[in-house]
């Protein structure tokens, strides 16, 4: 089961915080910006759509008492000429006149209010139609003297200036609210004009905080950037002379091993040939302890004696060579030879008997040289040549 | 005398490069792990060595390339060392050599009776670095 490492946590900048921060605020503010100016011009284009309203309604109410004027006035005529042509225009006047009290009743439709006082208007516009309606009948019927009772009680009614009293009302309420309107929509207009340079304001400052902070962090590292560099040229200058001081150090331990090599390579030399020598004498040698002991003997030696040198080694040398041919080579009979290196000199063709592996007493003709060490007697070397065959 | 493999030829890598400003040594034993050694460390200490284990590599690498100086053993393969010395002074008769060999010498012995045959004489058994101040003595670095 493998784990891999997990990466090191992300240590996050406090100056990309702030400014992350500050682009979080400005685009709030934008956002903040942009939902208030749709909102108010929402509401403007409502209040505009209610200000042509109301000014279609003024036109409106406008035109009632001219057409109404005129309608009376085509009435009068007709009633002078009854001409069928003057009973059209009058007939024309009133429908011309019907249409602008629809439309006003319409344009009202939505406000209960407004509703309920031109209701007072359109009904003296109606009284007002069915009397002119009453009148044209009266004419047709010829009936003068009840046309002329007619027109007497309409001419003493105040239908007329109650009517332009109404409207007049009506008139100035609508103006009125035309005027809130008007202030409505100048407020509205100013409210977004403030929120509108609000934000900008607030947005400019905070892109001024950003860019300081921006500012403030790029050379906060552009000066960390520079100390990064210095300690670069301080590290690799002490990784240069660590660097030259291992390889110096490196070439010394090379050099030394090669020495060492080399020291190993000339004993081993020197011992081989120290051994080729001993080995290259024809003559039996034995290298003996200071105590007569066997430590080396050369090929010759073992040729002659018969044993293999590990049958030889560390065992007395007694044992093989003696000066008196003592048939018992367990007995140490050769004291003289052992007295020999304890006191320290040569000594020279001596004869005596060799006692091979075979049980032959091979005669023989001895010398015995001390090796000293410092004056100091550390063993000795004994060789040994057949001594000639006997001259009967 | 020895019972280590000679090398056959002198190894290409052994060969020194025709025209470098190095000195130029010609090492010749019959034994290869020495010949092994005093190549490398004497290329560790900027010289150009060539290695013979026998005369007729000496000679072949003599004719080749005139060495700046020449370290001989005494006991060779197919002659004696101090002949061949004698055989490559007649051919380079100012080149300096150096006899290194395990046979000990007296030192009165050499100055008597080998200093007309050779530079310097130096034990197998001293360091290298007296081998190295023996060649800096003669011919510098």
């Amino acid at each position: 089961m493998s784990t891999e490492p997990t990466p090191p946590p992300v240590a996050t900048d406090p100056t990309l915080r702030r400014v992350l921060l500050c682009f979080g605020l400005i685009l709030a503010v934008l956002v903040l910006v942009v939902a208030v100016s749709l909102n108010n011009l929402s509401r403007t284009v409502a209040t505009s759509d209610w200000v042509n309203h109301t000014h279609a309604l003024i036109t409106e109410l406008d035109t009632l008492q001219p057409t109404l004027t005129a309608a009376e006035g085509e009435l009068s005529r007709y009633l002078l000429t009854a001409d069928q042509r003057d009973h059209t225009d009058y007939q024309n006047k009133f429908a011309e006149l019907g249409e602008h009290t629809d439309v006003a009743i319409a344009l009202c439709a939505g406000t209960p209010a407004e509703q309920q006082q031109f209701q007072q208007i359109a009904l003296l516009l109606a009284k007002r139609a069915e009397v002119a309606s009453q009148i044209v009948q009266l004419k047709k019927a010829g009936e003068a003297a009840a046309l002329q009772r007619l027109l007497g009680q309409d001419a003493e009614s105040h239908d007329h200036r109650e009517l332009a009293q109404l409207i007049e009302k009506f008139r100035a309420t609508q103006t009125d609210l035309l005027s809130a309107r008007d202030r409505t929509l100048y407020l509205q207009a100013q409210t977004t004009r403030w929120t509108v340079l609000t934000g900008l304001a607030l947005d400019f400052l905070l892109l001024c905080g950003a860019a300081w902070l921006i500012r403030d962090a790029l050379a906060a590292r552009t000066l960390a950037n520079r100390l990064l560099q210095q300690s670069n040229a301080v590290l690799e200058e002490k990784v240069t002379q660590r660097t030259a001081e291992l390889s110096a150090t490196n070439a010394q331990l090379a050099a030394q091993s090669l020495e060492d090599r080399w020291s190993k390579q000339a004993l081993e030399h020197q011992n081989r040939y120290n051994l080729l020598i001993i080995d290259s004498i024809s003559d039996a040698v034995f290298v003996v302890t200071k105590l007569m002991n066997i430590s080396r003997l050369n090929p010759a030696a073992v040729h002659l004696a018969g044993f293999e040198p590990v049958e030889l080694i560390d065992k007395p040398l007694a044992r093989l060579l003696s000066t008196d041919g003592a048939k018992d080579p367990a007995k140490p009979t050769f004291d003289p030879l052992a007295r020999t290196l304890s006191e320290g000199h040569e000594l020279r063709d001596r004869a005596g008997f060799l006692a091979t592996k075979g049980g032959q007493s091979l005669p023989v003709r001895l010398s015995i040289y001390p090796l000293r060490d410092r004056d100091k007697v550390v063993g000795g070397v004994v060789i040994l040549k057949l001594s000639a065959p006997a001259t009967p | 005398m020895s019972n280590t493999t000679r090398p056959p030829f002198v190894p290409s890598h052994m060969a020194p490069i025709p025209g470098s400003s190095r000195k130029h040594i010609l090492a010749i034993d019959d034994e290869l792990p020495i010949l092994e050694l005093l190549q490398e460390y004497l290329k560790a200490q900027g010289y150009r060595v060539s290695t013979a284990a026998n005369a007729h590599e000496a000679k072949r690498v003599v004719e080749a390339e005139a060495p700046d100086l020449i370290i001989s053993d005494l006991q060779l393969e197919d002659t004696d060392g101090l002949q061949l010395i004698e055989q490559l002074r007649i051919m380079l008769p100012k080149t300096p050599v150096i006899l290194l060999t395990g046979v000990l010498f007296d030192p009165h012995v050499v100055e008597d009776n080998l200093k007309w045959k050779i530079s310097s004489y130096i034990s197998k058994t001293a360091p290298l670095q007296s081998l190295v101040d023996e060649i800096r003595r003669h011919i510098g670095r």
